[in-house]
């Protein structure tokens, strides 16, 4: 027999208190009536050394239910083999999710993690399971649960670990992990097939950082009966420092925008002076700038005035302890054109006309060129290629026809009108011969009313800080009777009833029309600030399709289909930095794995992109483990080493296979409790009998 | 105590007494000339002193002791610490109290005394007021017989009490073991003496409580209170004869500051000796009084 908890064995001396008790504590039995105790004191109570303990059966019952209690503290038990039940109890599934993020490269990490791989399956019992994960941006099966042949197997899982000399530059994706883990054991389980396991343990060798995606674990109910445990590595991090782009806030807030970058230090950060150093591209130049970020903090730095006009492709921090995250690459935007057409009557420079708020609206940036052409409606000349054609006027016959097949093709056109003399090209384009444009005549302004904020042309005025339109005043408005019932979606009407903003698709173009301008005369909407975002709106699709960021992270998908201005024919070829000569050939998608500059190559045109590592790597401070326990992970142990959870695991196991005693000790303590009471209480009424008597 | 009745008991303690007594207690008791008065209206012409009237041609009324006899008020303690006794240490304090009582009672009563009875715990519990009669050593028997009933002695209230019921001028015999706080008692006992009552009293203890000659530890238990206590008799004996003494060495002092005749009698004693012993004491107050007429009739 062997005590759980053996030291309150030690509660047995208590055994000694009823002895003395009974010795010391014997009444007198006689009793002795006397005339008055007035000159009597208390004496001592008498103690005879050699007078025998009474009441020993009581004295018994006592020692004997302390002694009980004593047990069912010890908690004795006796270990049982049960032959019959040991094969099943013995098997284990241990699943292990080895993290080769970016954040792995720091000192020997690496090393640190493949021992404790190693560590975790010399602890498992033949019957076990085993299978063994990697994951960084997603989750790679390295040892198949079925292919686990338990020892034999080891020399092939130690053989691949070694092929695996360094981790990947993905984001940690701990989360994404957890959920594939969880969901392969389940589906395994559903194997009827298969005699069902006792424990299933997942564990996790990482080094836990912060930057670590969790999304995945937030919502999904986890599995009963799967216990997760981490073993995290590098808890003696000297911190690190990591650099990220801050992104334009939105296309029209770009103009004139000088590049900035956040550094941020991480709080266990043993530095704070870094030095932020800039690499000119095609020579051996470097520009160098101080930097001071305390330990906790970030700081955004915007390229000094000398660097604007260098072509720089490399930034890198100096001073930090971890470099895996230290080089930034940059591959310069290009300007986008994009080409716009305005049909009408307008001059360039009239504040009363509709081209002249057109032209103000989209502004030359960084990245976007705008290219805005107007020609007359009754000009004779053919109609321009453009991304977006903005009609303003009528349209002779021959435009109108050109327009209505550049929608078709694919084009966008915003038709504004202005006048029942668009009624013809407007019937054209919408396929409504009975269409009817009235002027409505109203003494009062015309608010927009039943917005389509779903809709993605407003979806820009969703927010609740923005779709407020009732600010927006239209003094003259047109109203379109008898339009068709299909193709026509209403966008906006006015508060009096007719639609103010309608959309047709148009086989693979679309055809935008609002029946009032955004001329003075007839609205508020250009002075108003949902002017720019609903041209950048209407023009999204357009600059979906043919722009393309230069910047991206290891294991985004690039879609090589944006290069070159969405003019992409025949092979493509991209060429990894560092090699020259390996080019590959891709298809649609690109996922770089490492870091730097790209090229990709067509057939008569080459660009460059950059590939970083994601900024949440450079976030290495461990994660708090309660967060694991907020997120409903069941926990095994809140940081375990394989030992710890190897150790875990045999215990869990004899405590499947002991029989304890302590309930038997408790019940047999508590029926000489009562065999005690009713013992002393006979004892003493029996004893009160004698008195009287 | 093979006797149960206590007129028996009473009749066969004095008959053994007076078997060996050969004055007559009636010579002690004879009335006396005491003083002159000078004769005012209303005074009986019949005790004029016809000689001096004759002689000096003076009115003077002759003043003598009660006419009557004795009157003797026995006091008799019937708390519940009288009980204590009756085994092998004799007889309990409560009979040993009682019989002596009864004796003296039926002794006087014999010549032709006044004899009453009061019985008291805390407080007075009967009063038989001093008579002569042929009944009256009946009626005190009858009250004597009862069994006490009482708890916890206050002699001090007790007494208070009973020097208001106590009318004339006469002999108080208290018998009681007295075993209660005595700081007051002083003052009570002084009610009697200056009334000019000859008090004398019998302190009844058992041999046990003067000895305290117990051997085993027992629950000891207080007969009035109830209050009990462990005791080893062994260790608390020498602290308990301090104590006994000192309070009855103040009782003495009590008694005799008050000019109190007292007897302490163990209820060992055969009880014809103490009787002797009582009825042979000469009072101490008589002696103090006839001292004091003596000096004023000089004067």
């Amino acid at each position: 027999m062997s005590f759980l908890t053996p030291l309150y064995l030690i509660g047995a001396i208590g055994l000694a208190i009823p002895i003395i008790l009974h010795l010391l504590h014997d009444r007198p039995k006689n009793k002795q009536v006397f005339g008055s105790l007035m000159f009597l004191d208390k004496t001592k109570p008498p103690v005879d050394r050699k007078r025998r303990p009474t009441h020993l059966l009581l004295l018994l019952l006592r020692c004997l239910a302390l002694l009980l209690l004593v047990f069912v503290f010890a908690r004795p038990f006796v270990t049982v083999d049960d032959p019959e039940a040991t094969g099943k109890r013995d098997r284990q599934w241990l699943t292990v999710l080895l993290d080769r993020s970016a954040s792995m490269q720091r000192g020997d990490l690496w090393i640190q993690a493949k021992g404790n791989v190693l560590t975790a399956i010399e602890q498992l019992s033949p019957g076990d399971h085993f299978a063994l994960y990697a994951f960084d941006n997603k989750a790679d099966l390295l040892i198949d649960v079925t292919s686990w042949q338990g020892s034999a197997s080891e020399g092939e899982v130690k053989q691949l670990l070694e092929r695996l000399d360094k981790p990947s530059f993905g984001g940690s994706n701990l989360g994404q992990a957890l959920v594939f883990a969880g969901e392969a054991i389940q589906e395994y389980e559903a194997n009827p097939d298969e005699q069902p396991l006792v424990m299933h343990d997942i564990l996790v060798i990482s080094d836990i950082q912060k930057g670590s995606r969790l999304g995945d674990v937030q919502g999904y109910e986890w599995p009963t009966g799967i216990k997760v445990s981490f073993d995290q590595i590098g808890e003696d991090d000297q911190g690190n420092c990591g650099v990220e782009q801050v992104a334009a806030r939105s296309l029209w807030a770009v103009t004139e925008s000088v590049p900035s970058f956040r550094i941020s230090n991480s709080s266990n950060s043993s530095t704070d002076e870094f030095d932020f150093v800039a690499q000119i591209s095609d020579s051996n130049k470097t520009l160098s700038q101080k930097v001071h970020v305390p330990p906790g903090r970030s700081r955004v730095i915007e390229f000094p005035n000398e660097w604007l006009d260098q072509s720089i492709n490399q930034l890198s921090l100096r001073g930090d302890v971890s470099d895996f995250d230290n080089i930034f690459y940059i591959a310069q935007e290009k300007q986008q054109s994009v080409r716009l057409v305005y049909i009408g009557e307008d001059k360039p420079d009239d504040a009363e006309g509709s081209l002249f708020y057109l032209k103000s609206a989209f502004q030359k940036t960084s990245a976007l060129n705008f290219d805005v052409q107007f020609i007359s409606g009754q000009s004779t000349a053919s109609l321009p290629e453009a991304d977006l054609y903005v009609v303003g006027d009528t349209l002779n016959e021959k435009l109108s026809a050109s327009l209505d097949k550049a929608v078709r093709l694919g084009s966008t056109a915003l038709v504004i009108v202005h006048s029942e003399k668009q009624t013809s090209n407007i019937k054209q384009w919408l396929d409504a011969p009975n269409l009817v444009i009235d002027d409505v005549k109203s003494k009062d302004y015309g608010l927009l009313q039943s917005l389509k904020l779903d809709h993605p042309i407003l979806s820009v005025f969703r927010d609740s800080r923005y779709s407020d339109f009732t600010n927006l005043h239209f003094w003259n408005y047109r109203e379109l009777q008898n339009l068709p019932k299909e193709g026509v979606q209403v966008l906006a009407q006015f508060d009096t009833g007719p639609p103010a903003w309608l959309l047709a698709s148009r086989e693979k173009g679309r055809l935008i029309v609002m029946t009032s301008g955004w001329r003075p005369t007839d609205s508020q909407l250009a002075l108003s600030t949902k002017f720019i975002p609903l041209l950048y709106s209407v023009l999204q699709p357009v600059l979906e399709s043919k722009t393309q960021s230069r910047q991206f992270f290891v294991g985004d998908q690039i879609k090589i289909s944006k290069f070159n201005n969405g003019n992409v024919a025949g092979s493509i070829s991209i060429i990894p930095p560092g090699k020259e000569d390996a080019s590959i050939k891709v298809g649609d998608v690109f996922l770089p794995d490492k870091p730097g500059l790209y090229k990709v190559m067509g057939t008569d045109w080459s660009d460059i992109f950059a590939v970083n590592i994601l900024p949440s790597e450079s976030r290495t401070e461990p994660i708090p483990m309660d967060q694991f326990q907020k997120l409903g992970l069941p926990m095994n142990d809140l940081a375990a080493t394989p030992e710890q959870l190897a150790s875990s695991v045999a215990k869990e196991k004899t405590e499947a296979q002991r029989h304890e005693y302590w309930q038997w000790a408790l019940a047999a303590m508590l029926l000489f409790v009562i065999i005690e009471t009713f013992l002393a209480a006979k004892g003493s009424r029996t004893g009160e009998l004698i008195t009287a008597s | 105590m093979e006797i149960k009745s206590l007129s028996l008991r009473a009749r066969a303690v004095v008959e053994g007494f007076m078997s060996g007594l050969h004055r007559s207690p009636r010579n002690g008791f004879s009335t006396e000339f005491t003083e002159y008065r000078q004769y005012s209206q209303g005074d009986d012409v019949r005790f004029l002193d016809w000689k001096v009237m004759a002689r000096n041609d003076r009115e003077f009324i002759k003043k003598f002791e009660d006419e009557t006899n004795l009157r003797c008020t026995f006091m008799v303690d019937f708390s519940k610490s009288m009980e204590f006794g009756g085994d092998d240490s004799g007889v309990k304090k409560s009979d040993y109290g009682r019989t002596l009582a009864a004796s003296l009672t039926w002794f006087l009563l014999q010549q032709r005394d006044a004899v009453g009875l009061a019985t008291f715990d805390r407080d007075v519990r009967e009063f038989i007021p001093p008579r002569y009669r042929q009944d009256q050593l009946n009626t005190i028997l009858g009250r004597l017989e009862t069994q006490p009933v009482g708890q916890v002695t206050d002699l001090c209230q007790a007494l208070n009490k009973l020097a208001s019921l106590v009318g004339k001028r006469g002999m108080i015999v208290l018998v009681s073991d007295f075993l209660t706080p005595i700081a007051d008692l002083e003052k009570s006992l002084n009610l009697f003496t200056a009334a000019g009552h000859d008090v004398r009293v019998v302190q009844l203890l058992d041999q046990r409580e003067l000895n305290f000659d117990f051997e085993d530890a027992a629950i000891f238990e207080d007969m009035e209170s109830g209050r009990s206590l462990i005791l080893d008799p062994s260790l608390a004996r020498e602290s308990y004869l301090e104590k006994i003494k000192a309070h009855n060495a103040a009782l003495d002092d009590t008694f005799s500051a008050q000019g109190i005749t007292s007897f302490r009698v163990t209820t060992t004693e055969p009880m014809e000796l103490v009787l002797l012993r009582f009825l042979q004491q000469q009072p101490a107050r008589a002696v103090v009084r006839q001292r004091r007429s003596t000096g004023r009739t000089a004067a």
